[in-house]
């Protein structure tokens, strides 16, 4: 495992470079299994078929290792590997289990391929299929880009048909009847005479069998629970205050720690603790990288004690004000910072150069913070043996190494158990909480403590989302979009993200562009060209990513272009409309909301299209303009996931999706002032409140042929859709978030 | 100082101006309250005193000595839940559930204070709550259902 | 948790009374003392002094500590000033309602505690000695001039019927509870106070209560 976790270092090569010379070993090494993580620890009498289905004569565990956020990843999970085992909620635990190469994740790779989702070419699918060997090869474990349905959804239902069908052999070998003559349901095999083996009890048995390998899946006729309204597992705990969520955790003697680390992320030249250590119910002040910990009984005192400590910070390694970093993603649109031209249809140039008029654009995105409202943290406790951690984290195998970096333990001994998290939207796919957590732990070695970040520290050492802006250039002529020729220039989210991992990504980042290169659209000249800034401040993977800003700017830029042809925005992205299942989501929406019927006065409507995560979406938004401002009342919105696993989910995510799009363009920034975020509690940087969220429509369409996750793709769309139905209210074109800047909201 | 939460007495040994919260999540060990801000922006924290909700965070624990503090544990239990609990399961409101422990607190008691809201009341109410998954089309929806069921109780 | 201890003392020479307020703060030893004085002045005040008076009073009721809510009958407090950036409506939709209190929708209560305890959190819900409440909607002066302010102040239907004596013994009553206009002096919590202190506050209406309480032109 040891060896696993630096070859992870050494091959995941995000982007195209990886590509040479990688086939023919990684072709070698895909086809090899990776061991079963469960066979560790099995008890007497346990059976563990596969790394998700784990059966003794006290109960079954399904493993659903991708981590729960919110999204309801764990009842998803378990859904899928119920469907085939023929068990009911309530007849199961879960556990996410230990992190685990045989977790890899078979969706996330297939996305960095350079191609757009809707191409089905043999190149295209080729390079999927390459860079999923690749996520097979390194064992990556992750949640996030809205891969766990895509990465569950087959393999997940396969590990419950094994399950099910070692259990019949079980029970056939215990009673010796015919294996064909047996069925299962409600977590028992049934006898030819009606009567029921518990699972449990054939545990025994089938624990000492190979389990059967050779299963078909069920035809979506028999499903059972896929498709069907189910009801979480999380929902009634999560509605009575009884789910142990991380920071719940409490164990015997534990100690509470929090951590003032340097607002700048520069250096601590040097601390004075007197005062904090003087202070009641104070243990220990440590140092730890560019900051300090405070260890005490109670976490409200380590809170008071951080703030009594007196810190030296260094300067921070960005422009300390945000003017200046506005000016390097201004300056960044220059052939040296070209990052990659992502596409270019027709002759943009020639388009440009021979048109009368061009219409031009710039759009501006400003950092974001994701601020999830449970505050990160950890529970970690660290011997010279080993270390276990209680934190819920989207990369488990990564945190690992970061922890074994700290303590030098071998990645074998780091054991992590994976905790119900309250929201991430991209927050959890760092590792300051982890990494921080060990070194503290390290240094009170034998100790069991809790690290609790104050919310106002939380914002301070959050990684937001890219600043970025957008240069538009485009022609139109006989009512048609003709040219559309989009630039962008952003910091890269993700070289920062796996930069502060140690992992290079090679190549162009695709993120960047995406949700502006890929949009379905034959125009006839259509040029996307991507420029990287430097890093400025460090950013991360913010809900939807890319898409969240690209998207923005894509059909921002389309709308006004529309506009100047005097086009229906419907109409004309119709028209330029060149993949199906994307055409039929626009066609909903457009239905939905009753495209083109009259509004009353004051009122308007804007249409916005994003696909980013293989998902096509739509949106149409109605506002009023009020004597208090902006109020938006509805909410049309069509999404195409191929197959919805759970209608009630779906329809929760996607309405999240809506107000975390929305509440974010509206109302939220990160500025940066003497090196520091300006914005250190939810006071300035709150997102949506209930008032402001609109009456939203939601319509899932099955149109497409993979299925797909839903927990980004209808963030992007929303900006844009806002700020063109507040164009068509109010005739002012909003090219900047946070909209508020530009104009009120009610 | 002794506090009397969800019927039970405890005695607590802390400073005056302890927040209430933390005496109840990590003096008396009750999760249910849960930190988010601090500072009242995010409401994650509300419990009931004497049946009005309060912010944990910014109320002392002196403040809260010898009244009735009620925390989401106190409310209903999962055999027994509340209505407003009924209905935050039946329209499946949560998604990471972080934040609503304190909403279904702020409803309780506004709808004690308000049994027929009307929907700008519900917007005024429920605005001082802050979920950052988006679930508020959903709870706008359970507190009409808790409303509906309150009024039917 | 110690309770504020008030110390009223009449002292002559010259002033009229004297009211010494001592405070208490919550928990630990630290006191602070505020003592007002009433500096009755000993000869008539010019109207030219008066109306100086007042641009201090109107300096200090117009700042955003006082006036955010000294709101009209939207009865939505505001956020205002430099602790809050651009000027808005009180977040979270809040609207205190006819009450004033917020008892139709959402009680003012839920986050702003009646204590004396210092505002030390930044940017937490203030809190005083009153019950935290809207100004009643007569006494609406956000936004308003100068002059506007000044007929407001100076007329008993729309200053809770107090005469010059009555507005004087209102800003003693306030520092006895601990009431809205010390904490306007001294909020806490990273936000900027009103300009001048409680007892030049008191000082200049005194001053403005004498002469007659002059208001300036439009």
């Amino acid at each position: 495992m040891a060896s696993i976790g630096k070859i992870a270092r050494r091959t995941f090569l995000v982007g195209s470079v990886a590509i040479a010379g990688g086939v023919a070993f990684g072709y070698y090494a895909v086809k090899k299994p990776h061991k079963n993580p469960l066979l560790d620890d099995l008890a007497n009498g346990e059976a563990a078929f596969n790394p998700w289905v784990k059966i003794s004569s006290e109960g079954v565990t399904l493993i659903t290792p991708h981590t729960d956020l919110g999204q309801g990843a764990y009842s998803m999970q378990a859904a899928l590997i119920a469907e085939e085992l023929d068990i009911e909620f309530g007849q199961f635990d879960v556990d996410p289990g230990p992190p685990a190469a045989a977790y890899y994740n078979t969706a996330i790779g297939p996305e960095i391929a350079p191609f757009r989702s809707t191409d089905e070419s043999f190149q295209a699918n080729a390079a999927r299929e390459f860079f999923g060997a690749v996520g097979k090869l390194t064992g990556i474990q992750g949640t996030g880009g809205s891969s766990s349905v895509p990465d569950s959804f087959e393999k997940l239902r396969l590990a419950g048909a094994v399950a099910r069908e070692t259990l019949k052999k079980a029970a056939a070998e215990q009673t010796g009847v015919a294996i064909e003559d047996l069925k299962t349901a409600n977590g028992a095999v049934i006898l030819p005479d009606g009567s029921e083996l518990k699972y449990t009890e054939l545990a025994a048995t089938a624990a000492e069998i190979k389990p059967v390998q050779n299963v078909t899946l069920r035809d979506p006729s028999q499903w059972r629970l896929v498709g069907k309204p189910m009801q979480r597992m999380d929902i009634v705990p999560k509605s009575t205050g009884t789910l142990t969520f991380g920071i719940d955790l409490e164990f015997e003697n534990m100690h509470h720690a929090t951590v003032k680390v340097n607002p700048r992320r520069g250096p601590m030249l040097s601390y004075d603790a007197s005062a904090a250590e003087a202070m009641r119910g104070v243990k220990r002040v440590l140092p730890v990288t560019n900051g300090v910990a405070v260890i005490a009984d109670n976490t409200w005192r380590a809170f008071k004690a951080a703030e009594a400590i007196t810190c030296d910070w260094g300067p921070a390694p960005y422009p300390a004000e945000q003017e200046d970093h506005w000016n390097a993603v201004a300056n960044s649109f220059t052939a040296e910072h070209l990052d990659n031209e992502w596409r270019h249809d027709g002759d943009a140039d020639a388009a440009l150069e021979a048109a009368d008029s061009v219409v031009e654009a710039e759009y501006r995105a400003p950092y974001v913070a994701h601020q999830p409202l449970e505050p990160i943290g950890a529970v970690i406790m660290v011997t010279d043996a080993r270390v276990d951690i209680w934190v819920g984290n989207q990369f488990p195998r990564f945190a690992q190494q970061q922890i074994a970096d700290v303590t030098g333990h071998d990645v074998d001994d780091i054991h992590i158990y994976g905790q119900y998290v309250g929201g991430s939207f991209g927050h959890r796919l760092e590792f300051e909480n982890v990494t921080l957590a060990a070194e503290i732990g390290n240094q009170m070695r034998g100790e069991i403590i809790k690290l609790t970040f104050s919310r106002e520290e939380d914002f301070a050492q959050d990684f937001p989302r890219q600043i970025t802006m957008s240069r538009g250039k485009g022609v139109v002529g006989n009512g048609k979009v003709d040219t559309f020729d989009l630039s962008i220039a952003s910091v890269s989210a993700s070289e920062s993200q796996f930069g502060r991992i140690g992992l290079s990504s090679p190549g162009p980042d695709g993120q960047i562009a995406a949700g502006a290169w890929n949009m379905p659209y034959a125009i006839p000249n259509y040029r996307m060209t991507a420029y990287k800034t430097h890093e400025l401040a460090p950013t991360s993977s913010w809900r939807s990513v890319g898409a969240s800003t690209a998207g923005f700017f894509a059909d921002s830029f389309l709308d006004e272009l529309i506009h100047a042809a005097g086009a229906d925005p419907v109409e004309e992205r119709l028209r330029l409309m060149d993949h199906d299942v994307s055409r039929k989501v626009l066609e909903a929406a457009a239905e939905m909301s009753n495209w083109g019927s009259p509004l009353g006065p004051n009122r308007g409507r804007g249409v916005a299209f994003v696909e980013s995560f293989g998902v096509p979406v739509a949106e149409v938004i109605e506002v009023t303009m009020t004597d208090a401002g902006i109020k938006i009342d509805k909410v049309f919105i069509a999404a195409d996931v191929g197959k919805i696993v759970d209608p009630v989910n779906f329809d929760n995510q996607v309405k999240g999706g809506v107000v975390w799009g929305l509440g974010h363009a509206m109302n939220c920034e990160i500025t940066y002032s003497d090196g520091m975020a300006q914005q250190s509690n939810y006071h300035a940087h709150e997102g949506m409140r209930l008032h402001q969220c609109p009456e939203i429509i939601v319509r899932g369409l099955e149109n497409a042929e993979k299925i797909r996750g839903v927990g980004e793709p209808p963030v992007p769309p929303a900006a844009p859709a806002l700020a063109n139905a507040i164009f068509a209210a109010t005739g002012k074109r909003i090219r900047e978030m946070p909209f508020n800047k530009h104009i009120q909201f009610v | 100082m002794r506090l009397t939460v969800n019927r039970a007495t405890y005695e607590v040994d802390v400073e005056d101006d302890m927040p209430l919260l933390w005496a109840l999540r990590d003096e008396l060990k009750i999760k249910g309250p849960k930190y988010g801000c601090g500072i009242a922006q995010c409401g994650a924290c509300t419990v009931h005193l004497d049946g009005i909700a309060v912010r944990a965070c910014s109320i002392t624990t002196k403040q809260a000595e010898g009244r009735e503090i009620t925390t989401i544990e106190g409310l209903g239990t999962p055999d027994a839940l509340h209505a407003v609990q009924e209905a935050w399961v039946e329209h499946q409101v949560v998604q990471c559930g972080y934040c609503q422990p304190g909403q279904i607190m702020s409803a309780a008691s506004f709808l004690s204070m308000h049994p027929e809201p009307t929907d700008e009341q519900i917007d005024q109410a429920m605005s001082a709550n802050l979920c950052r998954c988006g679930t508020y089309p959903r709870i706008r929806e359970a507190v009409k259902a808790a409303a509906a069921k309150l009024q039917g109780a | 948790m110690k309770r504020h201890s008030i110390i009223a003392s009449a002292v002559e020479l010259g002033f009229l009374s004297i009211a010494g307020v001592a405070f208490s703060h919550g928990s630990g030893d630290d006191q602070s003392k505020i003592d007002l004085v009433v500096n009755t002045p000993t000869e008539a005040v010019s109207r030219e002094e008066g109306l100086s008076a007042w641009d201090r009073i109107y300096a200090v009721a117009s700042h955003p500590r006082c006036s955010n809510c000294h709101v009209d009958e939207s009865n939505i407090p505001m956020w205002s000033g430099p602790s809050y950036g651009k000027t808005r409506p009180h977040g979270m939709n809040i609207n205190a309602g006819i009450s004033r209190i917020g008892i139709e929708s959402i009680p003012c209560s839920t986050c702003h505690m009646q204590s004396t305890v210092p505002n030390d959190i930044a940017h937490g819900a203030p809190h005083t000695g009153h019950a935290w409440m809207l100004a009643p909607v007569e006494f609406a002066w956000f936004g308003k001039s100068s002059a506007e302010i000044c007929e407001q102040m100076s007329d008993p239907a729309r200053n809770g019927g107090r005469d010059g004596d009555g507005l004087v013994q209102h800003i003693i009553h306030d520092a006895e509870i601990e009431a809205f206009i010390v904490w306007g002096f001294n909020p806490g919590g990273g936000r900027e106070a009103a300009p001048g202190s409680m007892q030049e506050h008191l000082d200049d209406m005194v001053l403005w209560t004498a002469a007659g309480m002059p208001c300036p032109a439009e």
